[in-house]
């Protein structure tokens, strides 16, 4: 209410200020910018090469899984430690396309909801009933249950590892893992047999279209799964107290950092349209914008990254002992990935002349 | 939204002349409309509406009271229908307290006095809603549910979970937004804004003779008949006299979130400066002016519900599919703004913009077979229209 009476003001402001001058009308840039370049750019350099490689990295968690399931050891569980860190890291890759088969199947919810829910969890291993792919089960599989599973169901290493000695754990840690890679392969196959020819020709300026579409689901990640999820509810933005338990890969307690780093480069490499496996660039809506004649917001925007990797660069790697210690920093972190928020949702959309399509849930 | 009050009431805080050709004495009243809702006389206050204070905490205390799977169904009934001195609430306040919800709902003057029959249906139909959520949701809080089967159901990406009925409903929600048409909307336009109320007994006589309703008060009887439809609305409010809106769960949240919605921006202050004027016009004694007041209010509280009974099909349908417990919620919560639309009113008319019989049709729609769970997008759509339709707004309007 508040954000729309200030919009009404801005724009009664804006309007009184510009008919005032009402010798020089303002031209707007005719948009014939070729928005299929960009969606071919994003399918075959960005999408679909950064879930090829989740792909393999989470086939290499299997692999490890297997072995740390057939011999629970310190060895095996530090390997299958590191392969899982690997595919959580090219995760942050993919999380923002939430498109095509990986929206009809609520991928990202199957992958990535943390906190997780540790009474789910263990109701299901104690149980050895389970439907995993149950929304009920959303907070109880996924990076976020494996980084439980690995670091979270004892106090230390030589506990977790006695834990293995259960049938139930290995079969549920097993059956998450293996739920994993086969989403996976089920977006991927997707994109390759038949959703990247639909993706690219979808260019229309419609709610519905591939394009409005990817730059809704870009924004809306940045600003819930980037700036919301990963800094701004554990530094407490959104509640009367921080929550430092709500940090991404809590359990690990070590990596939060280089995860959310890593959800902002990708964030701006898909902004500025380069490709995930390569140093090439093509198409995006830095191209989009400089077709508008608006390399000001482009170079704005890419300054406004520069400045939330400086703040975040600053962080401890454990955002909940950040915030335990020094919350002033992860809420100057937020604030200076805030900035992107307003620069992408509102004036970079109206440059596109494209609509939000998603608002704040109503709480209640 | 304060701010917007703020500027609103600060234009309006001007002498308010009505040439009233009507009146006896054919000459002019003026109406001195205040800049809030406060009202004196000899220096003391004249506005009273603390039993409308106390049902809207009993109200929350209640519906608190249904997501909680340790009461039983005599804790929550206790709740309903307060007796004093009985321990049913954890404020000693309420529980001192001779209100009681159950007693004002479907309780009007205008559409229930002589109608003791659908009354006591429209009480069944809440007494039913306590005794189920009791026997059927309590029992299966840790069960998930599937269709045909009562249980919890979590939104999708491990959002909030919600516990619903065989049939999808979240009684809970059903029960709260319910009582905002059987409670809240009834009692305030169909009892406390009647003239068959406001104009009863002596009470123009005495009000014309500044007569005080009682010993010990300064308000006339059709004063305080008026502040008691006012309390209904902005009860809970901290300084009710500058009403902010969002001060609680039922009518006066939901008159904001209208509010917030461009479609329907202005709606709140149009609601408050027709309660004020009003009131105002009772102390100057221009009925004429009251009355016109009376069907402003009864228009716009009416589409209050109407927008939000739209609005909750809307959004339920488009989670329909992908996320059951989200649309299950939006859909519970539109089923009571839906089965409120028989306690709005029309104004210049003694009728509901939809009937009982119409809302009854509605509900056994949206819970036939296994109700939610296999509920059609054209079968929202379809009761979605017809709402807006007969208030003047769109479904599309309503959604956002």
């Amino acid at each position: 209410m508040i954000k729309k009476f200030f919009l009404v003001a801005v724009i009664f402001l804006f309007y009184t200020c510009s008919s005032s001058s009402d010798d020089s009308p303002e031209k707007k840039k005719e948009d014939s910018f070729d928005r299929e370049a960009v969606l071919v750019n994003v399918a075959d350099n960005i999408i679909i090469p950064a879930l090829e490689d989740l792909s393999q990295k989470l086939v290499a968690l299997k692999t490890n899984k297997d072995a740390f399931i057939a011999t629970p050891d310190q060895t095996n569980l530090d390997a299958l430690r590191s392969s899982w860190l690997s595919a959580y890291e090219v995760w942050q890759h993919v999380e923002m396309f939430n498109i095509g088969k990986a929206e009809e199947i609520l991928y990202s919810f199957q992958m990535n909801i943390y906190p997780v829910s540790i009474t789910d969890v263990e109701a299901n291993i104690d149980s050895g009933s389970y439907d995993l792919t149950h929304v009920n089960n959303n907070d109880a599989v996924g990076f976020p249950a494996v980084d439980y599973l690995l670091y979270g169901v004892a106090a230390d290493d030589a506990a977790i590892l006695v834990k293995y000695e259960d049938v139930k754990y290995k079969n549920y840690l097993s059956d998450v893992v293996n739920q994993m890679d086969a989403l996976t392969d089920e977006v991927i196959n997707d994109w390759t047999t038949s959703y990247r020819d639909t993706f690219i020709s979808s260019t229309s300026n419609t709610a519905s279209s591939a394009y409005n579409k990817l730059v809704n689901d870009f924004i809306f990640y940045y600003e819930k799964g980037l700036r919301a999820n990963k800094v701004g509810t554990p530094a407490g933005n959104f509640s009367a107290n921080p929550l430092p338990d709500r940090v991404e890969a809590f359990y690990n307690n070590e990596v939060s950092k280089t995860l959310t780093l890593e959800a902002l480069t990708a964030a701006e490499n898909f902004f500025n349209g380069n490709a995930y496996n390569s140093s090439s660039t093509g198409e995006s809506y830095v191209t989009h914008l400089k077709s508008l004649d608006n390399s000001a917001l482009e170079s704005l925007i890419n300054t406004q990254f520069s400045g939330a990797r400086e703040k975040i660069n600053e962080l401890e790697n454990s955002f909940s002992n950040q915030i335990n210690t020094d919350n002033t920093k992860m809420t100057q972190a937020y604030d200076a990935l805030q900035l992107n928020v307003v620069s992408l949702k509102v004036d970079m959309l109206q440059a596109f002349n494209v609509s939000v399509d998603y608002v704040d849930a109503d709480g209640d | 939204m304060k701010k917007v009050l703020i500027a609103l009431t600060a234009f309006a805080g001007v002498c308010f002349t009505s040439c009233n050709s009507d009146d006896n004495d054919g000459g002019e009243i003026v109406i001195n409309n205040p800049a809030s809702y406060s009202f004196e006389r000899d220096g003391v206050s004249t506005v009273n509406f603390g039993g409308q204070t106390t049902r809207i905490a009993m109200a929350e205390e209640l519906v608190s009271a249904l997501k909680d799977n340790t009461k039983t169904e005599e804790d929550l009934d206790g709740m309903f229908a307060h007796v004093e001195g009985e321990s049913d609430f954890s404020e000693a306040d309420l529980n001192a307290s001779n209100k009681s919800i159950r007693s004002k709902t479907a309780a009007s003057a205008d559409f229930f006095s002589a109608n003791t029959t659908d009354a006591n249906a429209i009480k069944a139909d809440f007494d039913g809603y306590i005794e189920s959520q009791v026997a059927d949701v309590f029992p299966n809080w840790a069960v998930t549910a599937t269709a045909g089967n009562a249980g919890q159901l979590q939104e999708a990406g491990g959002g909030s979970i919600r516990y619903i009925n065989a049939k999808g409903l979240e009684l809970n929600q059903a029960f709260a937004k319910g009582l905002i048409g059987g409670l809240m909307v009834d009692q305030i336009l169909n009892n406390y804004l009647s003239s068959s109320v406001l104009d009863a007994g002596d009470n123009r006589a005495n009000n014309d003779g500044d007569v005080a309703d009682k010993e010990g008060v300064s308000y006339t009887t059709m004063e305080h008949k008026w502040d008691e439809a006012y309390g209904y609305l902005y009860g809970a409010e901290d300084n009710a006299a500058v009403p902010v809106l969002g001060a609680d769960s039922f009518l006066n949240k939901y008159l904001s979130r209208v509010e917030g919605d461009s479609d329907f921006a202005g709606i709140a202050s149009t609601i408050f400066e027709a309660f004020k004027l009003g009131r105002a016009a009772i102390v100057a004694k221009d009925y004429d002016v009251r009355d016109k007041q009376v069907e402003i209010i009864r228009e716009n509280i009416s589409k209050v519900i109407g927008v939000r009974a739209a609005h909750y099909l809307q959004t339920g349908k488009t989670a329909l599919g992908n996320d059951y417990a989200a649309a299950f919620h939006d859909l519970s919560e539109g089923f009571g703004f839906v089965y409120s639309l028989q306690f709005t009113r029309k104004p210049n008319t003694t009728e509901a913009y939809f009937s009982k019989t119409e809302v009854d049709a509605f509900v056994a729609q949206l819970m036939a077979g296994n109700g939610f769970w296999e509920v059609s997008s054209e079968t929202l759509d379809a009761i979605s229209d017809e709402i807006a339709t007969e208030f003047g707004f769109t479904s599309a309007q309503a959604a956002d």
